[in-house]
């Protein structure tokens, strides 16, 4: 009982204080290196011997990102900028930007001039994943990154690490789905907040660390009687959902989330790296081959909706969740298409915008509660 | 059978009890909302009115931005499914509700049974929401109430064409000091409004069977424009005020059905 | 009819001045491109009824494969200016954000095409203002070097419309040039595409016809960077608004002899008044600036009736050059649309080459359109700005607008940001002068 409340503990403080984890990690004489959402390759940081650090923003006051970014710049984006301009990222050796939507574009080429203290690395990552070349393409970003780790850093990797790193991280990625399915046998326990806390920390831990505490919860959890969830059940989707007092009016609505399609949660952990394949930066980019139903990943026929229809039926959720991140035009796109899909489907949805530099919450509470009316 | 429902909103409060959720006994509006007297004063309103007292109501439901803090109250329901119960009770065809406040906007598709089937708000933007009645009342120098009479007499509408109040609000200066004729303006921004708000309750699909709400809903000019954005006729009961009272009121009785099986 | 409905120097405003003006008859130029642009959707049209598939393209794609198949291609992003320009905008961004249910946030050129589209699949009733003569395609021809906008959009058409997409990547350039991975992988794309491309129309890739392509193309593009080099005149020989114009022919046409006959008669016509010391410009030329950014269609009138109250012509823009793309072969046609576009606007390449411009054609001030719908642009614009100002001594001014969007703009906000930089152009020249 103890270890359980202790890990969740745990992994909650991570989530609620990155900053400390960093120093951590410093302190320990480690190097950092800082990943922008949504997508960047941190087993390349990990193989040479350093911590990958996700960068996914948070709430604070806009001041300094005022001079770069424009108002109708994606909220997650204005505050990692602001929060580097002010130096909350200090002790960071680099950042790794992908620039994957027109916004991250820009925001490579304002770091670069904005936070000359911390160095950036941009990563552009093939959209023609049909075409074979993409992944030749991939190896040689990879290369770059690596190239330009070591150029700022001194730290290398060599095959045989990224080997252990890509086995490292695989492990994770299925210790983080069985997470989230054994979390369902257990929603008294592992609430909307909570189950976002677990999920948020992977980012600020060495992952085999990360795995180490996910195991010890998860057999906690399997010790417990199943919980039988006498409330509603609800998939997420989006970019992000945070911060904890939206989480929170789900719970006091009775509303369990049993799943997600976000991708600062369960899209980082969808899809493994290839064990076999080739050497360890081809299985990476191949791995970039498979994932799916992301809106920042170009794919044809606007498959999310089907995809989210499926983990309503697999989950036994009532309906869907879209988390809006606020002013993120890919999900704009998206929107329209799995609405329509889940109205085919029977499926209830509601929107609710996600802003980071949000500070009054009363509106969203009450979509939640009416959605809850209404499911 | 005895139950209250209280709409404590933003800018003014309402109170309403219904007798077996049939017949409206007792009603009050009163123009503070919440963090003021004014709930206090709704209750105390609609309990003179309907000669009852707080000890004979079954259950009392709390809806709109106060409720929360409401500590008398049975329970709480949204605004949106109140809202939705509201109207349905007042106008039993309408399908299709739309809300504008003082600080939002929401259109409601609702089912026969008067439950809410979907939803859009606007609850970030000035424009398409009372706020930008106001602010351009205050421009044209005429009280929010004068606007929409006002708009009724344009001979040649101009067009509001920004989407952004400020922006909005220069372009009305700017036609102002052109010498066109005030009602005109009225017009542009009524019809402004109503097309921005008319977008929101298209996403809802075409609509049918319409009914406005909501403090605006008072305001004929956009009650005409909301019609002609829509192209069908737009209802206006004379307690839709009332409606999320109403709606709380029938939830308290529902509730209080449950309790007796 | 030119996607101007009429030509921006004289505009009603000017026709209602007290001493009437008689009417300048439209340049030759002009009524060319008109001609054009009616041919390239007539085309289109007589194409679908003869049962071979058309296009749709996004604005930077390698437009010398489909031209050397032989294929109609139509382009949604020109299309969408067309309409936003003649005020047609309102219907269709009102279908969109309504009953569509898309974002207002997104581009309004998509916005605008996924409600015509919506339209032509059957999906939404809005009247055509141009008798739908923007056909329904068959298929779609994307590449991303202008924005990544695009890709989601046209995810959503092939969804729409049941269609397929063929899409070459061509990836950011974070460095100043284009790495050889790059090259190689838009290569390997361009390859397979043409095969795929081949197969689904029924067509047969002609090396040799590809190869007159490549020409006239190249040919086309050193004449738009021609004339568009010969602003550097003073006074310049043309409004510089009106290169807007011919954007059509450098995006639509670029591998067409049409197009060499019309940048034939472009430079013809813009020699002659440099030989005159004539200009299109309506006034005296007092001040020369830059504009940075697409234009402002819906408002061009505006736009263009402020600045020539002060006497500003535009001499340079970003955008001109943008469509004047150089290579030899298919390696180089690789580098060449990666690097293109704002796919090359990387920091430093975009203060190069504005700092070039500024110089070559002698601005006093640069007018940014921080362009609502182009967040590719407007989320570095502040930096470059900046650095750009203090590199080149020029100074600056932003207004709010949208190039298709009309609900995005305030005249009151132009005409004061304008006057402020008169204001200061003002004050600078009178410095020089007086040494």
């Amino acid at each position: 009982m103890a270890d359980l409340a202790q890990d969740l503990a745990r992994l909650q403080t991570a989530s609620e204080n990155p900053r400390a984890q960093l120093d951590y990690y410093l302190k320990q004489g480690k190097k950092v290196i800082g990943c922008f959402a949504p997508y960047t390759p941190e087993e390349l940081v990990h193989a040479s011997g350093m911590i990958p650090f996700g960068l996914w923003g948070g709430h604070t006051d806009l001041k300094l990102t005022k001079s770069y970014l424009p108002a109708f710049a994606c909220s997650v984006m204005q505050a990692n900028m602001e929060l580097g301009l002010k130096g909350a990222y200090t002790g960071l050796s680099a950042v790794i930007i992908p620039a994957i939507c027109d916004t991250l574009r820009c925001m490579t080429q304002n770091w670069r001039f904005g936070v000359t203290s911390i160095p950036m690395i941009p990563i552009v990552y093939p959209q023609n994943r049909t075409s074979p070349a993409s992944v030749d393409y991939l190896i040689s970003e990879y290369e770059t990154v690596l190239t330009m780790l070591s150029t700022i850093t001194g730290m290398m990797m060599n095959e045989k690490a990224l080997c252990e790193t890509i086995k490292i991280y695989n492990e994770h990625n299925r210790t983080m789905r069985e997470f989230a399915v054994t979390a369902n046998e257990h929603l008294d326990i592992i609430t909307p907040q909570v189950r976002h806390a677990v999920f948020k920390s992977a980012f600020f831990f060495e992952k085999s660390e990360h795995t180490a505490i996910l195991r010890e919860i998860i057999e906690e959890l399997k010790t417990r009687p199943v919980y039988d969830w006498p409330g509603k059940k609800v998939i997420l989707t989006g970019i992000m959902c945070e911060p904890d007092q939206i989480l929170d009016f789900f719970t006091e609505n009775k509303i369990a989330v049993v799943g997600d399609d976000l991708a600062h949660e369960s899209r980082q952990y969808r899809i493994d790296i290839p064990e076999m394949g080739g050497g360890g930066l081809k299985r990476l980019a191949l791995q970039w081959n498979a994932r799916y139903g992301c809106s920042l990943i170009h794919e044809i026929g606007k498959p999310r909706g089907a995809m989210l229809i499926r983990m309503c039926r697999d989950y036994g959720a009532a309906g869907v969740v879209s988390c809006m991140m606020k002013f993120c035009d890919p999900e704009e796109y998206d929107q329209p298409y799995y609405e329509v899909d889940l109205n085919k489907a029977g499926l209830p949805y509601v929107t609710i915008e996600i802003d980071q530099q949000n500070a009054s919450y009363e509106q969203i509470r009450t979509r939640i509660q009416t959605f809850c009316e209404m499911i | 059978m005895y139950t209250l429902g209280i709409d404590i909103g933003s800018t003014s409060s309402k109170a309403a009890i219904l007798q077996d959720g049939k017949m409206i006994v007792g009603r009050s509006v009163v123009s503070l909302g919440t963090g003021t007297i004014g709930p206090e004063q709704a209750l105390r309103q609609v309990f003179f009115e309907s000669g009852l007292s707080q000890s004979d109501m079954d259950c009392i439901i709390v809806t709109g931005y106060g409720r929360m803090s409401c500590e008398y109250a049975d329970g709480q329901v949204s605004e949106l499914s109140c809202h939705a119960r509201g109207i349905h009770f007042l106008l039993p065809d309408v399908r299709t509700i739309i809300d504008i406040g003082g600080q939002d906007a929401k259109a409601l598709k609702i089912s026969e049974q008067g439950q809410l089937i979907a939803f859009q708000m606007n609850d970030k933007c000035a424009a398409g929401t009372g706020r930008f009645l106001d602010v351009m009342a205050k421009v044209l120098n005429v009280d929010i109430c004068e606007l929409g009479p006002l708009s009724e007499h344009a001979q040649n509408p101009v067009t509001i064409s920004n989407t952004c109040t400020v922006f909005a609000e220069s372009e009305v200066i700017s036609q102002l000091s052109s010498k066109t004729a005030i009602e005109d303006i009225a017009a542009g921004i009524h019809n402004s409004v109503a097309k921005r708000v008319a977008g929101m309750v298209m996403r809802l699909g075409r609509p049918s069977a319409v009914a406005m709400s909501g403090g605006v809903a008072l305001n004929i000019g956009i009650v005409h424009a909301m019609e002609r954005e829509l192209g069908c006729p737009v209802q206006v009961h004379r307690f839709c005020q009332s409606a999320g009272a109403i709606g709380a009121a029938i939830f308290a009785w529902e509730k209080s059905l449950e309790k007796k099986v | 009819m030119s996607e101007m409905e009429k030509t921006p120097v004289l505009s009603a405003a000017d026709q209602a001045a007290p001493a009437p003006k008689p009417k300048r008859p439209k340049a030759k130029s002009l009524l060319m491109i008109g001609e054009q642009t009616n041919t390239l959707f007539e085309n289109a049209r007589l194409a679908k009824e003869r049962g071979e598939k058309v296009g749709w393209s996004a604005s930077i794609f390698p437009q010398e494969i489909p031209e050397t198949l032989g294929l109609n291609i139509l382009y949604p992003e020109n299309h969408a200016a067309g309409i936003a320009a003649r005020h047609q905008a309102d219907p269709f961004l009102q279908e969109c954000e309504g009953p569509l249910g898309y974002s207002n946030d997104l581009c309004a050129y998509a916005k605008l095409n996924l409600a015509y589209a919506a339209v032509l699949n059957g999906e939404s009733a809005v009247e055509f203002p141009d008798g739908g003569k923007m056909v329904k395609p068959d298929f779609l021809l994307l590449t991303n070097n202008i924005c990544n906008q695009l890709t989601k959009w046209y995810e959503n058409l092939a969804r729409q419309m049941n269609i397929p997409v063929f899409f070459i990547d061509t990836c950011y350039n974070p460095c100043d040039y284009v790495t050889e991975t790059r090259v190689r992988y838009v290569r390997s794309q361009i390859d397979q595409l043409i095969t795929d491309l081949c197969a689904f129309t029924g067509k047969t890739w002609d090396e040799a016809r590809f190869r007159e392509v490549m020409e006239i193309s190249q040919r086309n593009s050193y004449l738009w960077e021609r004339a568009n080099n010969l602003m550097d005149h003073k006074p310049a020989p043309i409004g510089g608004f009106e290169l807007f114009n011919y954007m059509s022919a450098m995006v639509c046409n670029r591998g067409k002899k049409s197009t060499t006959a019309i940048m034939e008669q472009l430079n013809a016509e813009m020699e002659e008044h440099i030989r005159q010391g004539t200009s299109t410009f309506p006034v005296e030329e007092e001040y020369r600036v830059s504009w940075d950014g697409i234009a402002c269609w819906p408002y061009l009138s505006h736009n263009l009736r402020t600045l020539k109250k002060y006497g500003i012509n535009m001499v340079a823009s970003s955008y001109g050059k943008a469509w004047a793309i150089e290579y030899d072969d298919l390696d180089g046609m690789a580098r060449a649309y990666c690097f293109a576009s704002t796919n090359g606007d990387n920091a430093t390449t975009m203060l190069s080459r504005r700092l070039e411009a500024l110089k070559k054609f002698d601005c006093e001030g640069t007018i940014y359109h921080v362009n609502r719908s182009c967040k590719v642009m407007d989320c570095q614009m502040m930096e470059i700005q900046r650095q750009l100002s203090e590199m080149a001594g020029v100074p600056f001014t932003s207004f709010d607008g949208d190039q298709a969007d009309y609900r995005n703009y305030s005249e009151a906000q132009f005409e004061t940001r304008i006057q402020g930089l008169v204001e200061v152009m003002k004050q600078n020249k009178e410095a020089k002068c007086n040494g």
